[in-house]
């Protein structure tokens, strides 16, 4: 019996080219799709899995659900201070370590280099993250001066990773420290929310000497907290504790009369090392995250995918019932019963599934490598194991081989013989049959309609971003980064000085704020007559920025280097006297036009000259400041990020960038720049970047998001046309008579065709009606995801019914050709 | 009406060469009703489609009315068969998806002829041949007779000068055949100029003269006296 199922399945898939090839190519394709995804998302959401002990290993997180002004925020850091009254408040913590992470210049004979995730521990991180080792022992970070370099930065910085014993150089604040290496920690897998190349124990206090208010500050998350749990605790009832705690730790501060508290806009949690990847806090991360909603995307757009193809096999199945109809008929006079025919259809379609997930397995380990470097991801295809595919494999046979046999098992077994037989009919065709197909159809090109029209909107919002104006000439600038290093302290206006003689350079500025720089600074102001202070963003900038960046002032002036009170500097460290004098003083700032509209102003001019009052800390009170020009709004950072509301303040030392305006040859100009930064500057590497270079990176993540829709749709497309294809044969095929017949009757082959084109035209017509709503919904809620956006004309909706519809149509002319071109005799003379 | 010279018909395969007419001379009146017999295989209905422009000739000349259509491309003859000649066939080819009275419309749909005029050309058509009660059903509603009824209104419907039938009483029975064939040869008697192709002796009497063939050749050809 079996023998026979398996003899006749063989022979319907082999008579069958190419329905075989459509089903096999369709669901291969689909599989693999499926498969590929599996495999990104057993990646995403393995992330520190293969951490020891991470079960017990907690990053301690500061969220802002709420805050008073501008949005949300949930950032992975935490303040220094946090980790202090964790350890001392919580017995079930058994040690925590605070993270900096930096890139210190290393000092090797002599030279000086830049170095990339370098981490500054206060204690020892060993104990609390248990990172494996390669060489040394799991007491190397026990007391400050020690150092763990990875195996990869070992071979970077020593040419070997036999470096336990060692001495590795780091200039920090400016002044140059001695680390013994006690350990060669394994390289960290892709899989980790960690970015390590080494860790450095310092002691903290001694560090921050200088700058003693970061020990103490609630509101500086500058570094990561890690803790490890004491086995068996549930972290619930710890974070559950945390409010009450954060009221016995946080003291009230008073700004401006008003009683303040850190503690009420923020919230603080343990989140487990394995779930801060995907977590809710993708803010001030070690190495960017990923959220659920991205993945679950893909996830739902495979198993679209897979079901385009599972479509195709279901219509074409019951497309070519009517082939198959006299076999049904003889099988059934011979004494088979519907379920015997039932299982034998069954039987051929997780045949068909079992030979296309063959194919898919084989297309996936071919796609893999380049899927996951398109990615940048470890992902791996093994067969058994945990992350086996072996498994998921099987399923995917068994479930496409039921959804896509089950209807028309019981489609074809309910056949009656007799008027099979009679008929002698080649083509029955059951009512009903054609109009489920021309739904799924329908379905399948409203999914493919769908997917065209995210990537063109994708894209189109990428291009729209990079191509935005910014509210700044963001073309033709060098940004120089590094400025802020301990060495350069009260060499920056000097060595701004020097780059301005170079030829090409046309303005040098320096500032805080430039080219999508990642420094986020903000300050409470007072106004008169509010009781609640306006957050403005806080940058200092030097005289030479407007003309450097191209900045426009819409009311009063830019900064004078004549006119003392436009001047902030101070020395390094400032002095409590230098503060207090120049609070005492005041000095004048210039806002740009959003940061003059939450100060009450209807338009620019009215704040030109008003006073008022910036916060300068618990110990200094306020300082009076004078507005004396407001600048158009510039949008510094990516269209995602809300616009800025920003105060400039003068300063002529102090700045984190340099922002060189330049015409003429880039490299020349840029050349010319690091030239003259060697002279002046020999122990700090030299690093900048053109605007261009860095708009390029921050659209990076959307330019990718882009290609992956635009993969996603050439596959639905393609899925969606192979199963076109097929039914434009096989209507071809049936509609042979009639077409004979219209022929004899006078229809031209263009009339022929056009009758063709139509019937298929038709179900992607209506496939637009239900693609274009979703699609704009999906697209709308994106888009608001971004500051400022493209416009969603109908444009990008029209373009992708038109592709569609001419794909469509290019799918199907070459059978309509064909059929509309043969001689009508042939099909008229016989039935 | 229409004058064939030395026609012929090759079909030709890579190993084998068939003579499906071989040197057919005919003539044929307007207002005539011929019948066209002969053993499977001699050439009748390709014959037929040579007369009808489904199939045109590897040699010799076919002049309709007063053109010559022996050498003329597809869309030409497609052109000249729509304004001149109706078929009937054996086998009915009705659309099985379409009502009598679409698939009777569907003769015009080609022609430039008015959604009204058409509307108005069905409905007398299908009076004509009696199957106006039926306009609504599909032809596997319908019995064999009349369907072919049905099939006759579609060969009639946009007037042609000509009207070829290719065995049409062969799917019928005695009593529907012999239904058909009166109502041809009413349709003669009203002007209609007739081919017929047929196996039956009895239905070939209804012609006004018969034309018998054999291995491709006309072998003999026989008038009704009047």
């Amino acid at each position: 019996m079996w023998r026979n199922y398996v003899t006749v399945a063989i022979n319907a898939l082999a008579k069958n080219r190419v329905y075989s090839v459509i089903n096999l190519l369709g669901l291969a394709i689909g599989m693999a799709a499926c498969l590929l995804i599996l495999a990104f998302i057993r990646y995403e959401t393995s992330f520190d899995r293969w951490l020891p002990d991470a079960e017990n290993t907690y990053q301690f997180q500061t969220y802002f659900p709420n805050p008073r002004d501008g949005p949300p925020a949930f950032l992975q850091m935490a303040s220094y201070v946090a980790e202090e009254r964790l350890k001392k408040d919580f017995p079930q913590v058994e040690s925590t370590v605070y993270v900096l992470s930096g890139s210190p210049t290393i000092v090797k004979d002599g030279k000086v280099a830049t170095t990339e995730d370098y981490l500054i521990a206060d204690g020892d991180l060993l104990s609390v993250i248990n990172l494996p080792l390669l060489r040394g022992s799991k007491t190397a970070l026990n007391a400050p001066d020690n150092a763990v370099l990875t195996h990869s930065e070992a071979i970077r910085q020593f040419g070997t990773d036999d470096v336990v014993g060692r001495t590795i150089s780091l200039i920090q604040k400016g002044k140059t420290y001695d680390y013994r290496i006690n350990a060669v920690l394994a390289d960290l897998p892709k899989d980790s929310h960690l970015k390590i190349n080494g860790v450095f124990r310092r002691d903290f206090t001694s560090y921050f000497a200088q700058e003693p208010e970061f020990l103490t500050c609630w509101g500086c998350q500058s570094g990561w907290i890690y803790a490890k749990l004491k086995p068996g605790t549930d972290p619930d009832t710890l974070n559950a504790q945390l409010p009450a705690w954060e009221k016995r730790n946080i003291p009230d501060e008073n700004f401006g009369g008003t009683r303040y508290n850190t503690g009420d806009d923020a919230d603080w949690k343990f989140v487990n090392v394995r779930d801060v990847h995907l977590g809710k806090a993708q803010a001030a991360t070690m190495s960017p995250g990923n959220d659920r909603g991205t993945i679950a995307t893909f996830a739902i757009i495979a198993l679209l995918i897979l079901s385009m193809a599972v479509v195709n096999f279901t219509n074409l199945a019951t497309a070519r019932a009517g082939k198959r109809a006299r076999e049904v008929a003889l099988r059934k006079v011979l004494g088979a019963t519907r379920k015997q025919l039932i299982a034998q259809f069954v039987g051929e379609s997780l045949l068909v599934a079992l030979i296309a997930v063959v194919i898919a397995l084989a297309l996936s380990e071919l796609l893999i490598r380049p899927f996951a470097a398109f990615l940048d991801a470890d992902l791996t295809f093994d067969y058994v194991g945990s992350g086996g595919m072996l498994l998921p494999a099987i399923a995917l046979v068994i479930i496409v081989g039921l959804l896509g046999g089950l209807y028309p098992a019981f489609f074809l077994s309910r056949f009656q013989p007799a008027s099979v037989l009679k008929a002698n009919k080649s083509s029955a065709e059951t009512p009903g049959s054609g109009r489920l197909r021309s739904v799924l159809v329908v379905g399948q090109f409203a999914i493919s309609i769908a997917l065209i029209i995210c990537t063109a909107v994708v894209y189109g919002q990428t291009v729209y971003a990079r191509s935005v104006d910014p509210g700044y000439k963001r073309d033709h600038i060098l940004q120089v980064d590094n400025l802020s290093r301990y060495q350069l302290i009260g060499r920056g206006e000097q060595l701004a000085e020097r780059m301005k003689r170079i030829p090409g350079v046309v303005a040098v500025g320096r500032t805080d704020i430039g080219v999508a720089t990642m420094n986020n600074s903000n300050s409470g102001v007072l106004v008169p007559g509010r009781t609640e202070p306006v957050t403005l963003g806080r940058y200092r900038v030097d005289a030479g920025f407007k003309d450097a960046m191209g900045l426009k002032v819409v009311a009063g002036r830019w900064f004078d280097p004549a006119r003392p009170m436009d001047d902030q500097s101070t020395s390094f460290p400032e002095t409590p006297a230098e503060i207090r004098a120049l609070v005492a003083r005041g000095s004048n700032v210039v806002v740009n036009e959003y940061a003059a509209r939450k100060l009450g102003a209807r338009n620019p001019q009215d704040v030109i000259g008003k006073t008022v009052r910036l916060g300068m800390g618990a110990d200094y009170g306020e300082m009076p400041i004078t507005i004396v020009g407001v600048v158009k709004d510039s949008r510094f950072r990516s269209v995602r990020e809300p616009l800025d509301p920003i105060m400039f303040l003068g300063t002529r030392e102090g700045t984190t960038h340099m922002v060189i305006r330049y015409d003429g040859d880039p490299a020349t100009v840029r050349a010319g720049v690091e030239r003259v930064w060697n002279q002046a500057v020999s122990d700090v590497p030299f690093e900048a970047k053109f605007s261009e270079a860095i708009v390029e990176d921050l659209y990076e993540a959307e330019e990718r998001r882009a290609q992956i829709f635009a993969g996603f749709a050439i596959l639905a497309v393609v899925i969606a046309c192979l199963g076109l294809f097929g039914l434009a044969a096989f209507t071809a095929e049936r509609r042979t008579k009639e077409i004979g017949i219209r022929k004899v009757l006078g229809a031209r082959t263009l009339d022929i065709v056009r009758l063709l084109v139509w019937q298929f035209s038709r179900p992607v017509l209506v496939a637009n009606l239900i693609a274009w709503p979703i699609a704009w919904w999906v697209m709308r809620d994106w888009l608001n995801g971004f500051d400022t956006r493209m416009a969603l004309t109908p444009l990008p909706f029209l373009v992708a019914g038109g592709v569609a519809l001419g794909i469509a149509v290019a799918t199907i002319a070459g059978h309509a050709f064909k059929v509309a071109r043969a001689n009508p005799i042939k099909a008229l003379r016989y039935e | 009406m229409l004058r064939m010279r030395d026609v012929m018909r090759l079909y030709r395969t890579d190993s084998v060469e068939t003579v499906a007419l071989d040197g057919i001379d005919l003539d044929i009146a307007a207002g005539e009703f011929v019948a066209i017999m002969g053993p499977s295989g001699c050439g009748k209905s390709t014959l037929l489609n040579v007369i009808g422009l489904l199939d045109s000739p590897t040699g010799g000349s076919y002049v309709f009315d007063t053109t010559e259509v022996a050498g003329l491309g597809e869309a030409k003859l497609a052109e000249f068969r729509k304004a001149n000649i109706g078929f009937i066939f054996q086998s009915f080819n009705l659309v099985d998806e379409l009502t009598v009275r679409d698939n009777i419309e569907l003769a015009l749909l080609y022609h430039d002829v008015s959604a009204r005029e058409r509307r108005a050309r069905t409905e007398e058509v299908m009076d004509r041949v009696g199957i106006a009660h039926r306009a609504r059903h599909r032809p596997s509603q319908l019995s064999g007779g009349q369907q072919q009824r049905v099939a006759v209104a579609r060969a009639l419907v946009a007037a042609p000068k000509l009207i070829l039938a290719d065995e049409p009483t062969g799917n019928l029975d005695t009593n529907h055949g012999e239904e058909v064939m009166r109502m041809l040869q009413q349709l003669n008697g009203e002007g209609s100029t007739i081919v017929m192709v047929t196996h039956s002796p009895a239905h070939a009497d209804y012609a006004s003269r018969v034309v018998n063939m054999l291995d491709g050749r006309i072998l003999q050809e026989r008038r009704r006296a009047a």
